[in-house]
């Protein structure tokens, strides 16, 4: 009984998921003429180069600013979105910040996705004071200092939920976490992983893969010989599906439990992985599944189509790209036409964004004026299973210390 | 007449550190601050190879060590930042003349393999490693915000920071020139010549090829501090054992022999990528340009782009044909 309702519910959320495909999408005003006035400098950074590409939260956010611009821009201005690929060099990222903010003078910052960027930059974003909604943010400094807020969770929530339901429902005791050795990402986020563990008495390891030649066997052996009973992948999507095959190769999907943070909830990854995976890997993703409907989750896919390409990837980091996209042009849309072009005024209206409310997201999106911002940290647990994914836990708070300071903020606000 | 030409080239680098950080825009000045560091590894790179036909294949590894200590000590302490960016300079003068010791008894492709396999080393160090950023012990590489970088009193701003770094740069090359005009430049001459005849003429060949590694590991650990700067925080992608063997091509590339060949080679190193970057070309395609420089360079022009920019000006102005080894560094 269960089963056919699981798979009725599957067929609805396809039907769904497909039905989104033709639907004509909303944006901004929705007046369906186009923007002409003075454009409105807006900026983005992705990374875009070995180890891994996060420029599907950019490429999300500009169809979104397109589909803006085609629907009466913000009171007829359009966006004019300008994007730069740090190539996860810090001195490409520092020139692509000062090329934004100092030259080209844009009012904020939307979409960032990088391991990068963001921790070279975050001390100009407050000298600039200019607010950055990123997107596909991969660094604690993204999630540590006050002029970047991200609707992702970023990579130490989501190893944590993915470990937290590996303990609670598979009664994981040893978990391994294989990240890329760049300590504000990798360690920083299996770290966190590895606390929790720690907290609830049980054991955990974390394993490190240098991102200019990822050796994925050698980090396998590493992780097995940790003793660990489950594997948490916490690696961009490419590198993720790379641990995997290998893992399959050598025949441990059976061996071990397996989990992994949010890269993998990528719409492709599944046929990348093939049917050896069917059922044996749980995925924390940080945004709505694909096929839980909701409007912006909705909207998402439509714009997505209509002016995205079809080869873009639609996945967490395309969602959070669009997300940060649509509470930006709502944050202008709600402020006085003749502040738009005052950074300031601009940043004083995204900092002052509370209660947001989005089906792309388990909890309300804010920012407020804080030293810290990390308003996604909630997430769901989805299983790999004939072709896609199906959820096995819906929106559940992680638990960890990590989040003491997040909460208090929140009660604060009003929020909690 | 050397004198005017000096005086010539004095005009026009003050006239460029004057200028230039005052009218490039914002990702400019960045890049030329990344470019005027990398012209100072790339002038140690090309003095040891015009002196004494050394190769050393560790200038940017050099580089990531003066960047390495120059975070270490702004973290760990709060001396002025020159006084971290010379203590720098002397750890990889000191690193230079540790290289220096196989170099007296090779030479040649054997030398050179010798300095890329210590950068293949220090490749995998600060990758393994990484770069401090504030957090406590010896490596001081913490897993949460990186801390503040303290810039210059006297260049705060990235415009005032990047005329600091040209400054520096101007040092360096007058380091250089006193050298060649000096004992050390007579010494290095005649072991270039003949490592006997010097050997027969008193002149102490272990110290002074030691010398010119250690000075050649100055500039870099110098470019390498200024860098870590300008960013505040360093990556092991910048230092890896291959930028170090693109360098010394782009040496050969602008031109050894001159001073502003290391110019040339720096622009080429850090202007061309950051053009073809804004012309949204793929930045990977200056490895193609590169690469048919190199050849040009090695069939058509053995003293570079320096070399036939001062066969122009001596074609321009003939009565300055007798001047032209002044204008060798």
């Amino acid at each position: 009984m269960i089963k056919t309702l699981k798979t009725a519910g599957t067929a609805m959320g396809l039907i769904f998921a497909a039905g989104a495909a033709f639907a004509a999408p909303s944006c901004g005003a929705n007046t369906g003429e186009a923007a002409t006035g003075t454009p409105i400098k807006v900026g983005g950074i992705h990374g875009n180069a070995a180890p891994g590409d996060f420029s599907s939260s950019t490429t999300a956010a500009g169809a979104y600013f397109d589909c803006v611009n085609a629907n009466g821009g913000i009171n007829g201005r359009p966006i004019e979105y300008l994007v730069e690929n740090d190539q996860w060099n810090p001195e490409l990222a520092s020139q692509a910040a000062s090329k934004l903010l100092v030259d080209e003078e844009v009012v904020a910052m939307v979409g960032n996705g990088s391991f990068v960027e963001m921790s070279v930059n975050a001390g100009l974003y407050k000298e600039q004071n200019v607010m950055t909604m990123a997107s596909a943010c991969a660094a604690s400094e993204c999630f540590e200092s006050s002029n970047i807020v991200s609707t992702n969770q970023g990579p130490l929530p989501s190893s944590i939920g993915a470990a937290m339901y590996m303990v609670e429902e598979k009664g994981a005791q040893n978990v391994s976490c294989i990240a890329l050795t760049i300590p504000n990402s990798g360690p920083w986020s299996c770290g966190a992983a590895v606390e929790y563990m720690e907290s609830k008495g049980l054991s955990g390891t974390g394993v490190y893969l240098n991102p200019a030649s990822p050796d994925v066997n050698s980090g396998l052996l590493e992780a097995i010989a940790s003793g660990a009973d489950t594997i948490i992948v916490n690696l961009p999507v490419g590198l993720a599906v790379a641990v995997l095959k290998a893992a399959e190769e050598q025949g441990l999907g059976d061996a071990y439990q397996w989990a992994s943070s949010t890269p993998l909830y990528d719409r492709d990854a599944p046929a990348a992985l093939g049917d050896y995976w069917d059922g044996k890997l749980f995925v924390n993703t940080e945004m709505t599944p694909f096929d839980k409907g909701g409007e912006d989750a909705t909207n998402w896919l439509a714009v997505m189509d209509a002016y995205g390409d079809a080869k873009d990837p639609r996945d967490s980091f395309s969602q959070a790209g669009f997300l940060s996209a649509k509470i930006f042009v709502d944050t202008l849309l709600g402020m006085d036409p003749a502040d738009l072009d005052d950074r300031a005024k601009v940043t004083d209206a995204i900092t002052a964004i509370s209660g947001y409310q989005s089906d792309l997201v388990c909890g309300p999106f804010y920012v407020g004026d804080a030293a810290r911002h990390m308003p996604n940290h909630a997430g769901t647990m989805v299983v790999l299973k004939d072709g896609g994914f199906e959820t096995v836990r819906d929106c559940y708070e992680y638990d960890s210390p990590y989040f003491a300071p997040i909460f208090e903020q929140e009660a604060a606000l009003g929020l909690r | 007449m050397r004198s005017t030409t000096n005086t010539i080239w004095a005009v026009l680098g003050l006239a460029l550190i004057l200028v230039l950080p005052a009218f490039a825009g914002g990702q400019w000045v960045k890049i030329f601050t990344s470019t005027t560091t990398f012209a100072l590894a790339a002038a140690g790179a090309g003095f040891l190879y015009t002196r004494l036909g050394m190769v050393s294949l560790v200038q940017v590894g050099l580089m990531g060590v003066g960047g390495w200590v120059t975070l270490r000590l702004n973290h760990a302490f709060n001396f002025p930042f020159e006084i971290n960016l010379m203590v720098a300079g002397a750890v990889t003068m000191f690193l230079g003349n540790l290289i220096a010791l196989p170099a007296l008894r090779m030479r040649g492709l054997y030398l050179a393999l010798i300095t890329l396999m210590f950068a293949a080393g220090l490749d995998i160090v600060f990758t393994a490693k990484q770069f401090p950023n504030g957090a406590e012990g010896f490596w001081g590489v913490g897993t949460t915000f990186a801390a503040d970088m303290r810039r210059p009193v006297v260049a705060q701003s990235d415009a005032a920071y990047l005329r600091y770094t040209m400054v520096w740069l101007v040092i360096g090359f007058v380091l250089i020139e006193l050298h060649r005009r000096m004992a050390p430049g007579r010494a290095w001459a005649l072991i270039r010549k003949s490592e006997a005849a010097a050997l027969a003429s008193g002149v102490n060949v272990t110290l002074y090829k030691t010398w010119a590694f250690g000075l050649s590991g100055l500039l870099a650990g110098l470019g390498g501090g200024l860098l870590a700067g300008s960013l505040g925080l360093l990556d092991s992608a910048t230092f890896r054992a291959s930028e170090s063997v693109m360098l010394f091509a782009l040496v050969i590339v602008g031109g050894a022999r001159f001073w502003y060949g290391a110019v040339i080679a720096a622009v080429l190193f850090r202007v061309v990528p950051g053009l073809l970057n804004n012309w949204g070309v793929d930045a990977d395609l200056s490895l193609v340009i590169f690469g048919a420089a190199l050849l040009h360079a090695v069939m058509t022009a053995p003293d570079g782009l320096a070399g036939q920019i001062n066969g122009a000006i001596r074609t321009l102005i003939p009565s300055r044909k007798s001047d032209n080894k002044g204008a060798k560094a």
